[in-house]
């Protein structure tokens, strides 16, 4: 392909990628310092209750225990991710006066070994007074509900309501409602690499380092400032290589804050790994809801309303579930033109591990719950499935009133090219083989300051030394995505330089510029943006140099590549990267080039700059005698804005499929009073590769304003289609209907029965 | 929350007579031990903190025991130490006993197939295991050696109860033996599991041996997996087969028959009614393939 870049849109193999593949490249699992001592959490076997007593004496008599705290040796207060609404701060780092639920930490200790502080653990002897537990959001609310939090009236952590234009008259307009409930199931993360970190503590200096896997060391940095009761700049957060996060590693979790206060109470190093079962019942995971959707459509299929209401089981804390929640209702209205559109959501506490972000952050289940509904209102209306979300789609400009504005839009050609490639791809079905819609949106990022940061959302810098080698400092958080190859990609192009020159330094507090970290598909574009003005600030220098040296006047273009700087119109005329980068040194006293760069997003609605967006089908095969569906074939077609690798971003898009298929086939936590029955991966079912079926891309790539280079993001809008597109190619195959995700063979043999049933129902009733 | 960690005491005898002299002491001591292969299942159910024991006998180190010979009359013997990978992989199990490949493709990932064993797979005693249900349609017998000498059980009769097989604690399983297939004979498989590779919620084998016309049933051995305490034998859903033609209606019957004789539990995954109607689902299609296979052998 013609391109005017010479390294972003070119794959390009992950700059990280021979150091994690030879197990060189060190994560914070792998790390250890000389000295260091092992922690271990002492947890509450009960959903709720007070904490009467803690003992401690006999743990402490262990050879090898060095320390064992607990809720009283947390010297800062609460914290959390809202830190504009204070209230919303619940998160503490040993529970001081009660537990909500099964696996909070009440103490830690630290020994020597590993087997001594598990054997500690069981030592510590703690007395509770057991209270009622609650544990599903309908009961939580009611009035005879225990308190969880004793400030949160019935148990209501945070609410929304948001409405445009007027439903109630779209309603009244419709020639055809409906209305549908839905209850989804929680989603566990599962990162490769556990949560786990590594304190040490100078008392000398009175100041902290932490390697530790995170989404986000400025987030962590906050997060222990706060439970510590220290100063942001005095805790150094260092982000080694990260095996997944996927929204689980946003908050600050007690491998952190403990393995931070067992180093400051023992001044040695002190390191917390959770185990497989501590990440299924103590981490965080995805929202599980009840939901109930009407929507009102004209004969043709026009969306004239919607209304959405929810209840989320948010568990005993908000982590950034209240975002969740606000997320859940935006893009379930993408990518469609809803005139008239109300959404009333309500996150309750309970006594479970809590709900959090998790890719595709509050759209899964409620884009679940519209993407299911339009096939079976289409179905009844006889209208084609593709043909009715064909109608409505968004097109570039279309605003929801206060809410969001969507620039480049590439989701009208994305689903003209899904209808033609269909008829070649998939030309005759088998018997029992469906094929399901579902299309999709995600943002690039959110403009929301919830954490209330003062600094810019994304910083970066970058310093050109006398060899025309690059050091790039940023904060911006690669956990598996690839955005250290992204970042240096886009340094390199806007250098005209190649990935090879670039040293990046990511992920360090103490030397790098802040960025708000991983989350909702922000790096690309606020990280990207950052560095490309750090980097568009030295090449100005560079340019600004050589057209003094040539002698052109202010009217002649100069353009930076393939390490040359030359004349646009004239590229004989120009001089080397590397000449001009000695030149401009020499020039600036010895200095080297120094670039920095910051972005925030302005005048972008209250959402997002931009948004990645498409249409999926997927191909299914159901067994009617065992209810076993088989996802055969995928195909999408994406609008990402200007791709930047395009490797990655195909990692990015099949890695959403596969959490998404997980979500919509296998993948559930059923919970007894608090309990979760299947921590493991034996028995929580994770897709495996042998299940992945065949995924097609097809890129419509478009220009985004607010992108570099154009771009926007790749990395979750994947998700939320995947399961209603599922859902919708088993409703297609056979006409069995869900009001849950997680179609597992039993759930789906039953509702193929139902299914065939209310057939042979209707047919008699046309008798 | 359970401990991941205990620590043990480790002991890799090099021969046979060694091993089993250790089997022996430990068992007269009293001792809590384990002996190990390949370590696919005893790993799990350590780290799961559900057993715990004092010491660990390795028996890795008994090479010779690592083997799979064939001979027309002997039939297919697998050693001790042979792998499921090594199983998967043999040509003469792919030629002579295709179902045991096919089996074992669908077992776990190749990691665990690389390093775990079939006998120590079938000492696991897990009713829900691959390998048991194949071994009782190809009329196994399993061969165990303790210190007073050498006996051989038929796999069916191998596990007794969950968890909790045949062998006795100062034993080791050494050899599983597979007589040839009989002539006109067909032998089919199939797991049912929700992801690739994983622990079955119901399995079913059928070998179904035809006349010389290639008409009438002569005989029929059907195992179950995941459907009981123990892998099982569904006799009854035999009876219903044997010396007769096989017909749909039959095979119908004959897994009507075969959910009778099943005895399956909940779990976090299905419901025992599920499962006790997957076990009807498969008697029929696996039946059908066996039929198919038997015509064709």
């Amino acid at each position: 392909m013609e391109t005017k870049y010479s390294v972003i849109g070119k794959p390009t193999g992950n700059v990280d990628g021979m150091a994690k593949t030879t197990g060189e490249g060190k994560y914070t699992f792998d790390m250890y310092l000389p000295n260091m001592l092992y922690g271990k959490h002492v947890r509450s076997p009960y959903p709720h209750a007070k904490i009467i007593s803690i003992d401690a004496s006999e743990a402490l008599k262990l050879p090898g225990v060095k320390a064992v705290i607990t809720g009283k040796d947390v010297p800062g207060g609460k914290w959390g991710l809202w830190r504009r609404f204070r209230e919303l701060c619940d998160q503490i780092a040993l529970a001081d006066d009660k537990v909500r639920f099964i696996g909070e930490p009440v103490a830690a200790v630290a020994a020597t070994t590993k087997d001594i502080a598990a054997k500690a653990v069981e030592l510590v002897k703690v007395e509770y007074e057991i209270l009622p537990g609650v544990f599903d959001p309908l009961e939580a609310i009611k009035d005879d509900a225990p308190l969880i939090h004793e400030d949160f009236e019935n148990n209501i952590n945070a609410t929304r309501h948001i409405e445009w234009g007027n439903v109630d008259e779209g309603f009244k307009q419709a020639d055809y409602v409906r209305e549908d409930k839905f209850t989804l199931f929680p989603q566990a993360v599962v990162s490769m690499e556990v949560h786990n970190s590594l304190a040490s503590y100078d008392k000398g200096t009175g100041k902290l380092t932490i390697w530790s896997s995170t989404q986000s060391p400025y987030y962590l940095q906050l997060g222990l400032a706060d439970a510590l009761k220290m100063r942001e700049g005095d805790i150094r957060v260092i982000k080694p290589h990260v095996g997944g996060g996927y929204g689980g590693k946003n908050s600050t979790m007690p491998d952190a804050t403990t393995a931070a206060l067992l180093s400051m109470k023992t001044g040695r190093p002190v390191k917390v790994v959770f185990n497989r079962e501590e990440e299924f019942t103590t981490t965080e995971h995805r929202m599980g809801l009840h939901l109930a959707i009407k929507i009102g459509l004209k004969k043709d299929g026009t969306i004239l309303a919607r209304e959405c209401k929810i209840i989320t089981d948010g568990g005993a804390y908000t982590g950034l579930g209240a975002t969740a929640l606000y997320l859940a209702g935006i893009f379930q209205t993408f990518p469609y033109k809803i005139p008239n559109w109300r959404y009333d959501a309500f996150r309750t506490y309970t006594n479970k591990v809590w709900a959090t972000s998790v890719r595709g952050f509050g759209a899964v289940p409620t884009v679940y719950a519209a993407e299911v509904q339009l096939d079976r209102a289409a179905k009844e209306m006889g209208i084609d499935p593709l043909a009715i979300r064909r109608k409505n789609l968004m097109e570039p400009g279309y605003e929801a009133p206060g809410q969001y504005k969507v620039e480049s839009c590439g989701i009208v050609p994305c689903v003209d090219k899904m209808a033609e490639r269909i008829k070649e791809k998939w030309p005759k079905l088998e018997k029992d083989e469906g094929i399901g819609y579902a299309g999709f949106a995600y943002m690039s990022g959110g403009i929301f300051n919830w954490i209330d940061t003062p600094y810019a959302y994304s910083g970066a810098r970058v310093q050109v030394n006398i060899d025309g080698s690059v050091d790039l400092f940023t904060q911006a958080a690669d956990i598996g995505q690839g955005h250290n190859t992204v970042a240096v990609m886009i340094c390199a192009e806007e250098l005209g330089i190649g990935i090879e020159d670039i040293r990046l330094h990511p992920g360090d507090t103490a030397t790098a510029p802040v960025d708000l970290g991983a989350w909702g598909s922000r790096e690309t574009l606020m990280n990207g943006n950052a560095i490309k003005m750090a980097a568009g600030q030295v090449k100005q220098k560079l340019v600004d140099l050589a057209r003094a040296k040539l002698g052109e006047n202010i009217a002649y273009d100069l353009v930076c590549r393939e390490k040359r700087i030359y004349l646009e119109l004239r590229p004989e005329r120009g001089y080397s990267y590397y000449e001009m980068v000695e030149a401009a040194i020499k020039l600036n006293d010895g200095e080297p080039l120094i670039g920095t760069g910051h972005y925030t997003p302005h005048n972008k609605g209250m959402i997002s700059p931009a948004y990645g967006m498409g249409i999926m089908a997927m191909k299914a095969k159901v067994d009617r005698e065992t209810g076993l569906v088989e996802a055969k074939d995928v195909l999408i077609v994406h609008d990402c804005g200007q791709v930047i690798n395009p490797l990655g971003a195909r990692g990015q898009v099949e890695g959403s499929v596969h959490m998404g298929l997980g979500y919509a086939l296998t993948e559930e936590m059923p919970n007894d009073n608090g309990l979760v029955l299947n921590p493991s991966i034996n028995d929580y079912k994770i897709i495996r590769q042998r299940d992945m079926p065949q995924i097609e891309l097809l890129d419509v790539p478009t220009y985004d304003p607010s992108g570099p280079f154009g771009a926007k993001e790749a990395a979750e809008a994947t998700i939320s289609p995947t399961a209603p597109a599922l859902a919708n190619a088993v409703f297609d195959a056979c006409g069995a209907e869900f009001d849950s995700n997680c179609l597992k063979p039993e759930r789906v043999l039953k509702a193929i029965r139902e299914a065939e049933k209310n057939q042979k129902n209707k047919a008699k009733a046309k008798k | 929350m359970k401990n991941i960690t205990n620590s043990f005491e480790y002991f890799s005898p090099k021969t046979l007579e060694e091993a089993l002299k250790l089997v022996s002491q430990f068992d007269k001591e009293g001792k809590d031990f384990k002996v190990v292969a390949g370590g696919q299942s005893i790993n799990l159910v350590m780290k799961q903190g559900v057993i715990a024991p004092e010491a660990v006998i390795s028996i890795k180190g008994l090479s010779d025991m690592d083997y799979v010979k064939f001979d027309e009359k002997a039939g297919l013997k697998i050693g001790a130490l042979a792998t499921h990978r090594a199983i998967e992989r043999s040509s003469v199990v792919e030629k002579k006993f295709g179902v045991l490949a096919e089996m074992e493709h669908n077992l776990s990932s190749v990691e665990t197939r690389n390093w775990g064993t079939v006998a120590g797979n079938i000492c696991h005693g897990d009713p829900g295991g691959d390998v048991a249900p194949v071994l009782i349609v190809l009329n196994a017998n399993v061969k165990m050696a303790g210190v007073k000498g050498e006996r051989t059980v038929p796999a069916e009769d191998f596990t007794l109860d969950f968890y909790e097989t045949a062998l006795a604690h100062d034993e080791l399983v050494t050899e599983i033996q597979i007589p040839t297939v009989p002539p006109n004979t067909g032998v089919a498989y199939t797991k049912f599991s929700q992801v690739v590779g994983d622990f079955a919620l119901a399995s079913v084998a059928v070998a179904i041996t035809l006349d010389s016309k290639k008409d009438i049933c002569s005989d029929v051995r059907i195992g179950l997996g995941s459907v009981a305490a123990t892998p099982l034998r569904a006799k009854k859903a035999e009876e219903i087969l044997r010396g007769k033609k096989i017909t749909d209606d039959l095979l119908a019957k004959a897994a009507q028959a075969a959910m009778d004789e099943s005895d399956p539990t909940d779990s976090v995954d299905a419901s025992g009614e599920y499962k006790r109607e997957l076990v009807g689902v498969f008697v029929k299609r696996v039946g059908k393939e066996a039929l198919e296979r038997a015509k064709k052998a």
